[in-house]
């Protein structure tokens, strides 16, 4: 069974190898790629049955490649959260890429679009089972290559001028990923993130002094809100959301940006947390890196709702709309992860932790219906600038419904995924007592509100231009959104279900001892002998 | 007797089943889908009325995880307004086909339509905080899709978009009031912290859970903002009239009988448990300047749908202020107004949809003296328009004079100032008294010269507020008949200690007598200069624009346009140093805050025995540094930074690296190469202000020190030198790695997957080179 963890690699794998060997036989590089998507969301499925969802499962599995013990070998470990995050992949990841059958020219010239897009999969896969700090590394760098080339991909100025600023600012963040693997590795003296969990919690024991680590997770968490675009570190977003093909940016909304999310909740509660560091600056103290994380993630939270939603509304183009509302909804996950990291309680804890995830979720499902729904808007119109659409409503009311149902989810209407996120996020201010947060995430609301209404008055209603007019829309395309938009309904009305599993990955994120005890690495003088 | 959980349930779900089917039915039927909504709504009012009589609460479990459950409550307050929002929806749906002939879309309509009647029965059975909100919100979404009905018009695209701001913002502030509730509720209740129901049963023991925490007020406000955004009270009430946009059965049916009275139903609902002298001064005070203002509103009024609308808005004050009075009788004022409105104002919309339909104009100053050419709909409108008035013995008078009463009450309890409130209270129906006139002579008045021939309306479009006419005049003569069905029963719902209620025409002098007679005297007579009053209030906001709410409302959403779009701009500015400035600073500052904290950087020492020769390397290296930022051309500083490499390269060597050496080397040729060719696009010279060089220059230093920290923080924490598992590494290589050469040992073996990830990484660069070649040049890859 442990062989499963590293299954849903091997799938993309494959598939991106086949689909670069078949480049020459259009019809077997898509029918390639087309399995490898629906084997990837089986390979999830059957991870997710057997890991957690199953009557009885173990909670966690791990699988060490090459059958090194750890922490000398890597270490993949599918828990709650990474089995979260990889169902949450699995929705978007194939939506996109049969989207992307329909979408890309028939006879395109776009030969290497497949392998890198199942690349691009394989870098998000690896970074949610990476067990080991430098691994993680290596599979947001396989992630970043091949999101690099999209953004960059139609060659135009505008694509390569929003190239040139992402690949300048993911750089930098490499750089620093490096800076932090490598001090990490120097305080700890081990890259497996169980050992190192294990070794902070114990310092004495490991023979080392814990007190850089906090500096190090700022590093780290530079990094993530980098690949999250949480504000300041969100420039690269709307240029590169809006450069690369519409199928791809639903995949580095819906699935890179969560890796930044992922590798913050990751690092800072399952690795670091139970380092006994006293934190002690002027506006904050306590004893563990989570009370030097809590306010950074606050502030950068509440401005990235604040940037995010004012920069939407006024905002005049689709992508242009849905990508600074990108940024203010990751601040809006972000908030509950800064008040899990402040609070002393554990059920609070768990609580914002669930309430980030679902959140998540939702905005995966809903933000990539509608980069995707931006695609088929551009391939039928030709367009997306909101002055050149209008009356859509009334020339695809299938696109506009699910679109509308997309929209109500960012903007929280019950019962769909994303009122459940909203719920939850306002429960745990509500719980945590904060009202300037509460006061924040109304307004934040209010905002969504503001530009989705705008938005959709300006597409959807009115009256129809001449691009619409002449519109000719892709009925299978129509056929994913209206299929995603069943989804976000299904979220809502089996929440529980939803829930539970969330429950598990939110529980899964704060058990270090049982994420420890699972990957089990060998003792500081360790190594069974061959 | 408890009620039937299947029937309540297919009660809810049987509207949204038809919605969902809607554009199947449509096919089918084609307009007559409206009969068939007409039989959904008939269907949902007889099951609902097989409940008569019933209390208690039935429960479908949802998310037990987090007892969240569709829980619903069957008494007489539910079934009072789900009665009245599936029976006037009867009458709606059958009055459609004929009023929307020949409009596109009606598939949308109806379907809207019909969700909408299943969220607002499921909103007045929701005994779960949870459900409740559920069906709230959706009332609001089909809201917005039917005032958008014309999609085309940009009123409707106005009015929808407001509606929803203040709709769906307000439901927010409600989300939070609720979910406060619910937290308190939890700990006081142990549990069943969204059970409705349960909380309901603990009223006292609830509001004192709230007081202890110090959260009664602020959950009190919140629920009052979603309730009162809802309800269209001050100042939230702007969205109402921009609402008339919609069709006019819509307006009828959502913007006057149901969902705007949703706010006054949760107030209602809500009233046995947060009732308190806070409760009575917000909701008796909102209530009241609601009323009064709305209805001098309606005065200033040039269209009639405008004139119903603002008077929609000040009776749901009427009505709100009534649940605002702690006494009974305010209570009695709020559940028995809020059941006469919706049977009169229905009918008044559904006049002016006949009047609109058959003399083709709204504008009041273009109508007059219909009576001749609509009899029946004239004496349709005398009855639901004195009603509207509250002249007796008509219906509205009853209920009116009740709310009189609990203003007076009120007063007696709260000294001088509480005389305010029957003030305000007179002055409101002054107005109310004045409107409803006008609003008749549009039947018997004069007839304007320019009005053309108006058509009698079919009977389809006459029977419905007709219909609700007929009940007006029964509840009218008969106002016992009524309590005795339903309002009594409602009443002991929204109230803590029930008495017996008693409505008639008043047969001795009392303050609320002498209230509803100044108001009928002082409006008749000022009647005869409504032209001036009207002039005169239309010229306030005028004069003053940021007294109307309208104007708030277009200059903040202006104002977020602007501020958004420059915002994005100025933040987003083009340039890639700002961006880079700001995610080096911020890493910058963040890092060196985190090394701080910890005060690991006391501990730290520099504990490098560097040998002579290194040292040279490095300080050869470090002038080069310096050397590049100061070389006078492109070509000088390039050659001077690959100085640095090299120098980075030979200090690999000293300390025993000879492969990482080699790679720099590599990389240190390959980045002097692309330099070189990518030199001649760059231009020779550029002038860089003294602040950019300055910020540079601290950008630079804090990056040094922050890269230097870490590495000395880090190396410094750990005593040991060789970590286990290098020694782990160094022990195996040979026996079970089978190569001498560590390094290749780990990178072929022991952590493989990073060498796979690596390669994988190569490849994508080397695909990227040819996509982007290909894709630059537009040509084929084959």
């Amino acid at each position: 069974m442990d062989g499963l963890v590293i299954t849903p690699m091997l799938v993309v794998l494959v598939a991106a190898v086949g689909t670069l060997l078949f480049r020459r036989q259009p019809r077997v590089r898509l029918a390639v790629s087309l399995s490898g998507a629906v084997g990837y969301a089986v390979a999830v499925a059957a991870l997710a049955w057997y890991v957690v969802i199953a009557p009885a499962a173990p909670g966690i599995a791990t699988y060490q490649v090459g059958d090194w013990p750890a922490p000398f070998g890597i270490t993949l470990v599918a828990d709650g959260l990474s089995v979260f995050m990889l169902s949450m992949v699995a929705t978007i990841g194939p939506a996109s890429l049969v989207f992307s059958a329909r979408y890309l020219p028939k006879y395109d010239r776009r030969t290497f679009y497949y392998p890198l897009s199942h690349f691009l999969l394989l870098g998000v896969t690896g970074a949610f089972l990476a067990g080991d700090l430098f691994n993680l590394f290596v599979w947001f760098e396989v992630m970043l290559m091949a999101s690099y080339v999209f953004v960059a991909y139609y060659g135009g100025p505008q694509h390569t001028r929003a190239a040139f600023w992402y690949v300048a600012l993911n750089l930098v963040a490499s750089a620093v990923f490096l800076l932090a693997v490598g001090g990490i590795y120097a305080t700890t003296g081990t890259l497996n993130m169980a050992d190192i969990a294990q070794r902070l919690a114990d310092p004495a024991a490991a023979g080392i002094d814990p007190a850089p680590v906090v500096g190090l997770l700022a590093l780290l968490l530079s990094v993530f809100a980098i690949k999250a675009g949480l504000v300041p570190f969100q420039f690269w977003i709307p240029t590169a959301y809006r450069a690369a093909p519409p199928p791809i940016t639903a995949l580095l909304a819906g699935a890179s940006k969560k890796v930044g999310i992922y590798a913050i909740i990751r690092l800072s509660f399952t690795v670091f947390a139970g380092a006994q560091v006293p934190v002690s600056l002027p506006w904050v103290s306590g004893s563990s890196p989570l009370a030097f994380v809590g306010p950074i993630l606050f502030v950068m939270a509440a401005g990235s709702i604040l940037v995010g939603g004012l920069g939407a509304v006024g905002r005049d183009s689709v992508e242009g709309v849905l990508a600074y509302s990108s940024i203010g909804q990751v601040g809006f996950i972000a908030i509950p992860v800064a008040i899990a990291a402040t609070t002393s309680s554990p059920t609070l804890r768990r609580v914002g932790i669930l309430a980030a995830l679902v959140y998540a979720l939702n905005h995966t499902i809903a933000k990539g219906l509608l980069f995707l729904a931006a695609g088929t808007i551009e391939s039928a119109t030709g367009t997306t600038d909101l002055d050149e659409l209008g009356g859509l409503a009334g020339r695809s009311p299938a696109l506009s419904s699910a679109v509308f149902v997309g929209t109500l989810a960012l903007v929280g209407i019950p019962p769909l995924s994303g009122f459940f996120g909203k719920l939850l996020v306002f429960d745990t201010a509500v719980r945590a007592g904060a009202a300037s947060v509460l006061a924040l995430l109304l307004v934040g609301s209010l905002l969504t509100i503001a530009y989705t209404s705008r938005a959709w008055n300006r597409g959807f209603w009115g009256v129809r231009t001449p691009a619409v007019e002449d519109a000719a829309v892709d009925p299978i395309q129509v056929a994913i959104l209206v299929g995603l938009a069943a989804a976000i309904l299904a979220v809502g009305v089996e929440f529980e279900s939803v829930y539970r599993f969330a429950d598990a990955a939110a529980t899964a994120a704060l058990d270090t001892e049982s994420y420890v005890e699972a990957v089990d690495p060998q003792a500081v003088n360790g190594g069974e002998q061959p | 007797m408890s009620p039937d959980l299947t029937v309540v349930i297919i009660a809810v779900a049987l509207p949204f089943v038809a919605a969902g089917l809607t554009p199947l039915l449509f096919r089918l039927f084609g307009e007559r889908t409206g009969y068939v909504g007409a039989a959904v709504a008939f269907a949902c009012f007889g099951l609902l009325a097989s409940q008569y009589g019933s209390d208690g609460t039935v429960a479908l479990s949802w998310i037990p995880s987090l007892e969240i459950a569709l829980r619903f409550t069957v008494d007489a307050w539910a079934l009072l307004f789900a009665l009245l929002a599936s029976g006037i929806g009867v009458l709606v749906f059958a009055y459609s086909p004929v009023y929307m002939h020949g409009e596109s879309g009606l598939a949308r309509y109806y379907a809207a339509l019909l969700a909408f009647m299943g969220s607002i029965i499921g909103v007045a059975l929701a005994a779960d905080l949870i459900a409740l909100f559920l069906f709230w919100e959706l009332t609001s979404v089909c809201s917005f899709v039917l005032i958008g009905f014309h999609t085309a018009d940009r009123s409707s695209q106005y009015a929808a978009r407001m509606a929803m701001f203040v709709t769906v913002g307000g439901g927010l502030f409600l989300l939070v009031g609720l979910l406060l509730l619910a937290l308190v509720a939890g700990n006081v209740l142990d549990g069943s912290a969204f059970d409705l129901a349960a909380i309901l049963a603990e009223p006292e023991a609830v509001q004192a859970g709230l007081r202890e925490r110090n959260l009664f007020v602020p959950t009190l406000a919140l629920i009052a903002v979603g309730a009162g955004a809802k309800s269209a009270q001050i100042p939230l009430h702007f969205w109402l009239p921009n609402a008339m946009a919609a069709p006019t059965p819509v307006s009828a049916f959502l913007h006057s009988a149901t969902m705007v009275k949703v706010g006054v139903y949760l107030i209602g609902r809500l009233r046995p448990l947060l009732t308190s002298t806070e409760w009575l001064f917000l909701f008796a005070t909102v209530g009241l300047a609601t009323m009064t203002v709305c209805a001098a509103l309606a005065v200033a009024s040039r269209d009639i749908k405008e004139l119903l609308a603002y008077s929609t808005a000040s009776h749901l004050g009427l009505m709100v202020a009534g649940f605002g009075f702690t006494s009974v009788v305010g209570a009695e004022a709020g559940v028995f107004h809020l059941f006469n409105h919706a049977l009169f104002k229905a009918a008044l919309f559904l006049v002016a949809g006949i009047v609109a339909h058959e003399a083709g104009t709204r504008r009041l100053d273009e109508l007059g003296g219909l009576r001749r050419d609509l009899p029946v709909t004239a004496a349709v409108t005398a009855i639901a328009g004195l009603s509207m008035a509250g002249i007796p013995p008509f219906s509205g008078f009853y209920s009116k004079e009740l709310l009189f009463e609990a203003t007076v009450e009120a007063a007696y309890g709260l000294g001088t100032l509480g005389w305010i409130y029957p003030a305000v209270a007179t002055i409101g129906s002054v107005f109310t008294v004045l409107y409803s006139l006008r609003f008749l002579a549009l039947f018997f008045g004069r007839r304007p010269d320019g009005l053309g021939r108006v058509h009698r309306p079919p009977i389809l479009l006459l029977a419905p507020p007709a219909l609700l006419a007929a009940l007006t005049a029964v509840v009218s003569v008969y106002p016992d008949l009524a309590v005795r069905a339903i309002v009594q029963s409602a009443v002991d719902v929204t109230v803590t200690d029930p008495h017996s209620m008693h409505v008639g025409l008043p047969r001795a002098y009392s303050p609320a007598v002498e209230m509803s007679a100044i108001a009928i005297g002082l409006g008749a007579v000022s009647y005869f200069s409504f032209g001036r009053i009207h002039g005169g209030i239309r010229s306030i906001p005028v004069a003053v624009p940021p007294i109307g709410a309208n104007w708030w409302y277009d200059v903040a959403v202006d104002g977020l346009t602007e501020t958004g779009s420059r915002l994005a701009s100025t933040v987003h500015n083009g340039l890639l140093r700002t961006y880079a400035t700001w995610t080096l600073a911020t890493t910058c500052v963040l890092t060196i805050s985190g090394f701080v904290a910890t005060r690991a950087v006391v501990g730290a020492t520099v504990g490098i025995e560097a040998s002579p020769e290194i040292g040279l390397v490095l300080l050869v290296a470090v002038v080069a540094g310096v050397a590049v930022v100061l070389s006078p051309s492109h070509v000088a500083g390039i050659l001077t930074l690959s100085i640095l490499g090299f120098m980075i390269a030979i200090f690999y060597i000293l300390a025993s690296a000879p492969d990482l050496a080699l790679t720099q080397l590599v990389v240190e040729t390959l980045i002097l190469l692309v330099f070189l060719l990518i030199l001649e696009e760059i231009p020779e010279y550029y002038e860089v202000g003294l602040g950019k060089v300055a910020r540079d220059a601290v950008l630079s230093i804090g990056i040094g020190v922050t890269a230097f920290l870490t590495v000395i923080v880090t190396t410094s924490a750990r005593s040991e030198g060789t970590s286990d598992v290098a020694r782990y590494y160094t022990e195996r290589a040979v026996p079970e790695g089978g190569g001498t050469n560590i390094v290749n040992v780990v990178l072929v073996d022991f952590r493989s997957f990073d060498t796979l990830g690596e390669l994988v990484v190569v490849a994508i660069a080397a695909i990227s080179v040819i996509t982007l070649l290909v894709m630059r040049s537009g040509g084929d890859a084959e």
